[in-house]
């Protein structure tokens, strides 16, 4: 059996729903320096987790269906067409029914977003690991310590 | 399969199995160590790649029912409101510790006699101070010394940089009139004896790629090693055996293959922690003993202690850079340790500050606290939080209560079929007013620096990892375990070296305590070998 077959991609269709609903977790930023989550393109990191984490992909795929649902008594074009504010609301009615689905994508929504080297660079760090660069940090001021080093012992001697 | 015998055989490779080694190396005897873990390779450590923070929910996890590694067993905690985190490799928990490495008080091993609770310890401060001394050598402990919340002390390497979160906190602290000192860290502060220094990289508790934070792998199994002890990794002990005469004369293992082998030794000292040594000893029945080996006081098990954790966390104003430096080495304050009746509850607790969290921690942070929302606010709300957390955790002592324990699970297994640990686990009233006492503490000294928002988290559910209690010391067989110097009442050829040895737990994080006791058993067991079963 092939992976695809193993563990099917999500569909066109589908991506293009998850990508709606990753912006609506994490929208783009209103300075226009980052782009939302479905902008940056975390479908990509989603497919990847359901890849190692199986049991998400019936989570996510019956969400995403119960949400067109919900959306095409809207508006017939389905969730993608929706305003921002029927995005969101329609999002939130879901969680009653489909209770795995948003708390499992904004937890993985926020781990991609935030270890992506454009959102930490936006952030003013340098998109790198700690290692081996390190952090250079400011020098102690142990002066700090002169009413601490005037008090008397406070330990019990044993 | 049935190795050659040997003199001493030592179950588990981390913080006290690797003192122990280095220490009993030099009587030239015949020493082995079995370690179901393997060596640890840095550079594969997380802070090598950026994805480190996710790292920490995968082959990093804390604890080992999601961590999953092929080393590690499974432990049945849904008992106890906090979950037992460790690591199963050569270098054993040190692989994740925080390298927080403040001493025992004087007063901690005399509950009994100052406060009226527990029992007193059958050894004193003063009897392991020469030992806290050799170990800071050997692991290269960074401090200041001066602290008058200790006796006198001299530290290795000078103190770890405080940083601007430190100084911040040290601030808020100082307006308030408590203690705050620059916590004694098992981490190089400057290079030490081929360890590079230092620097900076944050991430401790998911291994240190740069060789400073003094995990066991690097500090004393090196030198061990090259003074001729034998360290055979990805070996799993299952139990220990015993001759007519109701000694250890060995152990049954399974090595990396799966296969079960026989060990014989005259001596065996186990090293696996508090939840792992008496996992093994219960494991361990005969006909001599049916109820597990040494196990004639039913004490095996029983005084579970781990320390309730709380954690509160103030989001500042300002920037303050916490995503530099050692995750859990900076300041600590033993304002409360001592007991002091009008608060409420017996002994007392220390806050050891923590640096602040990278992107990805944040989020999530902000996620499970509900600070950061998704959706339209969710930018705004992140940049509040980011870059401007500081906090603290409370270490709580724990007072040993029989019906804290670890027994075997009837059903979990590992994957050699061996029965997995089970923990049951009840925070007591004492620790809950302690807990409530320290976190309106935390807000106060957090709200003193400046913090114009504080939340806590008490107990805090994953910060099951000093283990301690569950073979205790002392000098009557009836309500102990081990004798003064680690020797099991019940089978004079059997030592246990771990947490499980404590009577009490002090309010500070145990490591150090625990490798001055190993170093101080092993050089009792050097001065006895003439008639150590005696
Ligand atoms: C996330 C985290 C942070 C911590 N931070 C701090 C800190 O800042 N300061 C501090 O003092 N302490 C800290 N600790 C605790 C510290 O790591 C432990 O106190 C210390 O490592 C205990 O030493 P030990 O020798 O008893 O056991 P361990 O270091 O846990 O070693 C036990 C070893 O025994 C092996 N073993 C167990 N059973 C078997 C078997 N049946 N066969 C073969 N091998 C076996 C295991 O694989 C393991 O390697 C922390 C721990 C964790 C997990």
């Amino acid at each position: 059996m092939s992976e695809e077959m193993i563990h099917p991609r999500f569909s066109d269709h589908e991506e293009r729903a998850l990508a709606t609903v990753l912006d609506q977790i994490i929208p783009p930023r209103s300075d226009g320096r980052l782009p939302g989550a479905g902008g940056l393109g975390l479908v990509r990191h989603i497919e990847q987790v359901v890849q190692q984490a199986p049991h998400l992909r019936p989570v996510i795929v019956q969400g995403l269906s119960a949400l067109d649902k919900l959306a095409r008594s809207r508006n017939p074009a389905g969730f993608v067409a929706l305003s921002s504010q029927d995005k969101s609301e329609l999002l939130s009615q879901l969680t009653a029914s489909q209770q795995g689905f948003l708390p499992s994508l904004i937890f993985h929504t926020y781990v991609g977003y935030y270890q992506d080297a454009r959102v930490v660079e936006a952030l003013g760090l340098e998109a790198r690991p700690p290692f081996p660069k390190g952090h250079e940090m400011e020098p102690n001021d142990l002066s700090l310590l002169d009413p601490v080093r005037q008090r008397p012992k406070l330990y019990r001697q044993g | 399969m049935s190795e050659e015998p040997v003199d001493v055989l030592i179950v588990g490779a981390g913080a006290s199995g690797a003192a122990m080694a280095w220490s009993l190396a030099e009587t030239r005897m015949k020493i082995l160590c079995l370690e179901q873990g393997d060596w640890m390779d840095p550079a594969q450590y997380p802070s090598t790649s950026l994805d480190w923070e996710t790292r920490q929910f995968g082959d990093f996890a804390l604890s080992p029912n999601s961590r999953r590694r092929r080393e590690d067993y499974p432990i049945n905690d849904d008992d106890s409101p906090i979950s037992v985190s460790n690591f199963n490799a050569v270098g054993g928990s040190t692989i994740l510790y925080a390298a927080h490495f403040p001493r025992f008080h004087p007063a901690d091993f005399k509950l009994r006699t100052l406060d009226g609770v527990a029992d007193d310890w059958p050894i004193d401060y003063a009897r392991l101070e020469p030992y806290y001394a050799q170990n800071d050598r050997m692991m290269g402990v960074s401090g200041l010394a001066g602290d008058p919340a200790y006796p006198p002390k001299q530290l290795p390497l000078p103190p770890l940089p405080l940083g601007k979160l430190g100084h911040t906190l040290a601030r808020g602290f100082n307006k308030l009139g408590w203690h705050w000192w620059p916590s004694d860290s098992a981490i190089a502060s400057q290079p030490y004896e081929g360890r590079a220094a230092c620097i900076n990289l944050g991430p401790c508790i998911l291994g240190c790629a740069q060789g400073a934070k003094a995990s066991t792998d690097v500090t004393y199994w090196p030198v061990a090693v090259r003074n001729g002890v034998e360290l055979r990794t990805r070996c799993r002990v299952r139990e220990i055996t015993i001759d007519e005469n109701g000694m250890a004369d060995g152990v049954i293992y399974y090595d990396a293959e799966g296969m079960e082998c026989r060990q014989k030794a005259e001596i065996v000292v186990l090293a696996c922690n508090g939840v792992g040594t008496p996992r093994l000893l219960l494991n361990s029945r005969s006909k001599l003993f049916p109820d597990g080996l040494a196990n004639r006081s039913s004490l095996v098990g029983r005084n579970l202690m781990f320390h309730p954790y709380a954690m509160v966390t103030g989001i500042f104003d300002e920037p303050l850079d916490g995503y530099k430096g050692p995750t859990g080495c900076c300041i600590m304050s033993q304002e409360f340790y001592e007991t002091d009746p009008s608060r409420g509850f017996v002994r007392g607790y220390s806050f050891e500050m923590l640096r602040g969290m990278g992107p990805v921690s944040t989020a999530l942070w902000g996620m499970s606290s509900g600070r950061i929302p998704w959706g339209a606010d969710h930018h705004q709300a992140y940049g509040k939080v980011f870059n401007r957390t500081a906090g603290m955790v409370v270490i709580c002592e724990d007072l040993p209560e029989l019906h804290n324990r670890v027994t075997l699970d009837p059903e979990l297994v590992d994957s050699d079929g061996i029965p997995a640990p089970k923990v049951s686990y009840r925070l007591s009233e004492n620790s809950t007013r302690m807990l409530e006492h320290s976190v309106a503490r935390g807000k106060e000294v957090l709200e003193a620096s400046g913090a114009k928002m504080t939340s806590a988290e008490a107990p805090l559910p994953p910060a099951g990892w000093h283990l301690m209690g569950t073979a205790r010391m002392g000098t009557d067989a009836r309500s102990s375990v081990v004798n003064e110097w680690g020797r099991c009442h019940d089978v004079r050829n059997l030592f246990i070296i771990d947490g499980s040895i404590f009577v009490t737990a002090g309010a500070v994080n145990p490591t150090c305590t625990i490798q001055a006791l190993t170093l101080y058993i092993a050089d009792s067991i050097k001065k006895n070998l003439a008639n150590l079963f005696d």
